[in-house]
Parts: C-alpha cells; structure tokens; sequence
C-alpha cells in the first residue's frame, strides 16, 4: 500500500511544505529582486516595519469592510434565496440550477463584466439607474463607491456559495418539528423564525466561516475593477502584498505580509474544522 | 378540474415565474456579456442599448487572428496535463489511505484544507523564487506543477470519500481469484469509481481553468493563460470592449458546461477538507 501513497505525498512535500518553508524563511530576510544579494538573515526586520507602516494597516482596514460586508450580505440573501427555492416543484429545481451560474466562472469574467458595468459612458447599469432618476456615479473612480463596487461584484460572485450549502441543509431538514410547528397553527414567518433557523444555525456559521476566509481573494476583482484605488481606497492587504512583491519588487517584506495572512488564515480554519465538526455530529 | 388543483396549479405557475425572474435578474450580467461579444463597439456605447441588433461576429474573428488563440491553447494543455498528473498520483493514494486502515484524519483534513484556503500568493511567492532559478518562468510545465499544490490534496480528499462508498467485498472477491493488489485496484475498484473519477476530474480542471493569479506572476507571453491573456485587451487608452467581451465568453463556455454536469458535487469539492462528502 505504500507504494499507492508514497509518490503522492512525496510531490505534496515538495509543491506544498517546501514552498511554505521557504515563504517563511524569505519573510525574514530584506530580499529585493533587483538586488541579488540580498537574500539574507535579517531578523523580525520585515515584521517590525510592517507594524509601523500606515498602508499596511488601511489594507487591513479595507479588508475588514470588504470581509465584513461581503459576508454578511453573502448569508442574508443566500439565506433568503434558498428559503425561497426550497421547493418540491420540479420546475423549480431545474431553474435552481441557474443560480449557481455566478460562482463557477473565471473570476476574470466576473471582475471584467462588473468593470463594463461601472464603467460610465458604456454601463448599462448607469442607464438604469438615469432612468429611475437616480445619480450615475463613476464608481470605480469614486473615493467610497469603488470599494462598494467590488463588494456588490464580490457579493454577486459568491451567494451561490452560501445558497447551495443552506438548500443542503433544507434538505436534511428533520420533519417532526415542521409539522408540530404546523399542528400548533404557527405562522410561516414564526415556523421560519424559530424552527428552521436555529436549525440552520450550524450550517450557517460553516458557511460565513468559508466564506471570511476566502473575501481575502478577492484578488481579480481588486486587480481588473480598481487596481487598489483611487488612491489606496481599494487596496486590499492581499492586493497590497502582491503590488510589494511584484510591482516594487520587495519579495521579502511581501513574504512577511504574506505570513501575517497565512496567520489569521490558519486561526480561521481552525475554528471551521471545529464548528464542522459540530455540524456532523448536530446531523 | 376541481378549483383546489387549480389554485395549486396557480400558485406553482406564480412561483416558477417569480423564481425565473429573479434568475434573469441574477443572470443579467452575463448574458449583457455575451450580447456585447456579438456588438459592434459603436452598438456597445449607444444608450439607450438597442435590444434587437443584427450580431456580428467580428469579434470573435479578430480574436483569432491575435495572440489569444495561443493563450487559450496554454489554457487546455496546462489545465488538462494538471488534472491527469493530480489523478495519477492522488487516486492510488485516496484508494490506499481509504482502505489499508490508514487514518490521518485530522492531517489529512488540514493538509486539504491549508492548501486549499491559503491566499495563492502565498505559493506565488516561493514557487517564483524558484522558478527564476529553474528557469521556469513563462513555461507551461512550471503552470502545471502549481497547480498540483491545490488539485493534488483535492483529489485525495474527493476519492478517498468516494471508495469509501465503495464495499471492500468486491475487491476480496478478486483476491480469493488470485488477483494481486494492484491488479483487483485496476480491474475492479476503478471501473466501479468512474463516476467519482469523472467529478474530480472536472474539479481539477475548473480550478486550474480559472486560475487567475498564478498565471499572472509565473507567465510572460509564451505560456500565458487566456484570462491573463485578456488583461492584453485593457490598453490604457483603450479597451478593445468587443475582443474582451467575445474572449471573456469564449473561457466561461466550458465552465459554465462543465459546472452544470458536477452541480451536485459543487459544495463537496469546495468545501473539501471540513465539510465530510
């Protein structure tokens, strides 16, 4: 049976732990790719101007709104939506698919086709938006609307995402409390409110957990829609350590920013394997 | 009919209707995409958008005469060598670790899941320090290996689920035949898992597929993929609406087919490594 294992652990070594060995290992040093030599021991160097650095910490900021929004959004109308097709209607199930449509295509598409839409002059979007009367922004240029914009693409992206795992859960529902609920002549809104709901609790946070830990890729969205700006008002601490490390060519503080990311990735996952966990034993 | 069906049939007629329209909704952006792909550039920017147009395919002709063609093919060979390289290597490994009692669970779990949440950058970066050295920069070969770091655990995962569901009693039937390991493996468990194999196969390929980021910092012009080979059309003066718009369509196509057929499987493959299939 080994030798069914071996090949396959032996290239995950060396494709996953030896890149992050050495991802660790370059945060440590002032590495500039202009500068050959400079791959060398430097201490916490990195870290500690990390810590200094105000456009490390608007990253972060702009990364806590963008998280922020997105997900909750995200959950409210992936919530709302699969209440609504959770049906048995054959009919229903077959448009359902549609939905999911968002999701699985090229992020490139996605970032290339919201761009089109906020882009005055050819957005049709605005033109809708003239002719109910309401203001035409240029929102990517815009000091706020910009980051609004690539939440409402992000949000658009990724609902399915939580749609699918709630209809999952629908599914799977038990039907004894649904009927008792029933038999005890509750309303629609108060059988939703306090039997599915708490019901759906776990999945919920399962989902919103995914769904925080990968708002930090919003990479293409950021890349293609605003380019991190106007300004640093889009820039991302994802976004940020990519222009570090290959627009400025800093490999080494890019590496650190990077690390810091891997951190708060790892905490995350954690707190998912657990609250997973619990909704395998709740099922 | 009794008034009874017939309000039931209304209600369902009355559902369906609003449950398609939101989906129009929904599905707007896209399918304005694919309208502007088959619109001349001055049919694009005339507000109000004229819904009956007569198409053109100029678009899509131009786009062929450019480098775009190229991109795309780096695009198949890349994606397709990644998902037949991450099958060779991670089934036999899901079928052993399924079977021979071996249980790392925990590990494996977040093996998976580390490969799979981790922000890419944080493979760009040492996989482009070491390409630079390997001189493996703008080669579809240096694509195809990182892309393994996420398809390779994915298949893993995916499989292991997969013969899990699958009795052990046909195997030992091939045993009491004479059958070695390998042979009852090859003859007997494979055929039965084509189903699970042709899911994760178009898992891996709908990953490497839409990667994005990956091909931006490793790819120069020789191996570059066609969503980064898009970014080409975004001059600063000028964007070429009607090349961007017809490439943009022509990278969602196999997606958006490929995704419908694995539709069930979606939340398993992407939640793989916390959420058991």
């Amino acid at each position: 049976m080994w030798c069914f294992l071996a090949p396959a652990l032996l290239v995950l070594f060396l494709v996953t732990i030896l890149p992050f060995v050495f991802l660790v290992a370059t945060s440590f040093t002032p590495y500039d790719l202009t500068k050959p030599d400079s791959f060398r021991f430097a201490g916490s160097l990195n870290y500690v101007e990390l810590v200094r650095e105000d456009r490390f910490w608007n990253s972060v900021w702009v990364q806590a709104r963008l998280s922020f929004w997105t997900v909750s959004l995200q959950l409210l109308i992936g919530l709302g939506l699969a209440r609504l097709l959770h049906s048995r209607i054959r009919a229903v199930e077959w448009v359902r698919a549609g939905f999911i449509i968002p999701m699985v295509l090229p992020p490139v598409v996605v970032a290339l086709m919201w761009r089109i839409l906020f882009t005055p002059d050819i957005s049709v979007l605005n033109w809708l938006l003239g002719l109910a009367g309401l203001p035409q922004p240029a929102w990517l240029t815009h000091p706020t609307l910009a980051l609004w914009a690539i939440i409402i693409a992000d949000v658009w992206e990724w609902f399915p995402f939580v749609l699918l795992m709630l209809l999952a859960a629908f599914q799977m529902m038990p039907e004894e409390p649904l009927e008792a609920a029933a038999i005890d002549g509750a309303s629609r809104w108060q059988v939703f409110r306090h039997v599915e709901l708490p019901l759906l609790k776990p999945v919920l946070v399962v989902a919103g957990l995914f769904r925080l830990i990968d708002s930090v890729k919003a990479f293409p969205l950021i890349f293609i829609m605003t380019a991190g700006g106007p300004g640093v008002a889009t820039e991302a601490t994802n976004y940020y350590a990519y222009l570090q490390g290959f627009s400025y060519t800093f490999i080494g503080f890019s590496s650190a920013i990077t690390v810091v990311m891997l951190a708060a990735t790892f905490v995350l996952s954690l707190a998912l394997i657990r609250m997973a966990g619990r909704t395998a034993d709740v099922e | 009919m009794s008034s009874r069906s017939l309000a039931r049939m209304i209600r369902r007629g009355a559902a369906l209707a609003v449950v398609a329209l939101l989906l129009l909704v929904v599905l707007f952006p896209v399918l304005w995409l694919v309208l502007m792909s088959v619109r001349t550039e001055a049919e694009s920017f005339r507000m109000p958008p004229q819904l009956f147009f007569t198409p053109t395919a100029k678009n899509y002709l131009d786009l062929m005469q450019s480098k775009f063609f190229r991109a795309f093919e780096n695009s198949v060979v890349t994606s397709t060598a990644t998902t037949v390289l991450s099958l060779l290597l991670g089934v036999p490994a899901a079928y052993a670790l399924g079977r021979a009692q071996l249980r790392p669970e925990r590990l494996l779990s977040l093996w998976v899941l580390a490969t799979r949440m981790a922000p890419p950058i944080a493979f760009g970066i040492p996989f482009f320090l070491i390409y630079i050295r390997l001189d493996l920069i703008d080669t579809r070969l240096g694509l195809v290996l990182i892309y393994l770091s996420f398809n390779l655990s994915l298949v893993i995962w995916m499989m292991r689920a997969f013969f899990e569901g699958l009795p052990a009693s046909l195997e030992e039937a091939a045993y009491i035949d004479g059958a070695g390991v390998v042979g009852a493996f090859v003859r007997v468990t494979l055929p039965l898992s084509a189903p699970g194999l042709a899911t994760t196969a178009i898992f891996c390929f709908l990953l490497s597929w839409n990667d994005f980021f990956y091909s931006l910092i490793l790819t120069r012009s020789e191996a570059v993929t066609a969503p980064v080979a898009i970014v080409n059309f975004m001059d600063y003066e000028r964007w070429e609406y009607g090349k961007i718009t017809a490439a943009a369509s022509l990278i969602m196509l196999p997606v958006v087919a490929f995704s419908l057929a694995v539709r069930k499987y979606l939340i398993r493959g992407l939640t793989a490594g916390a959420v058991k299939g």
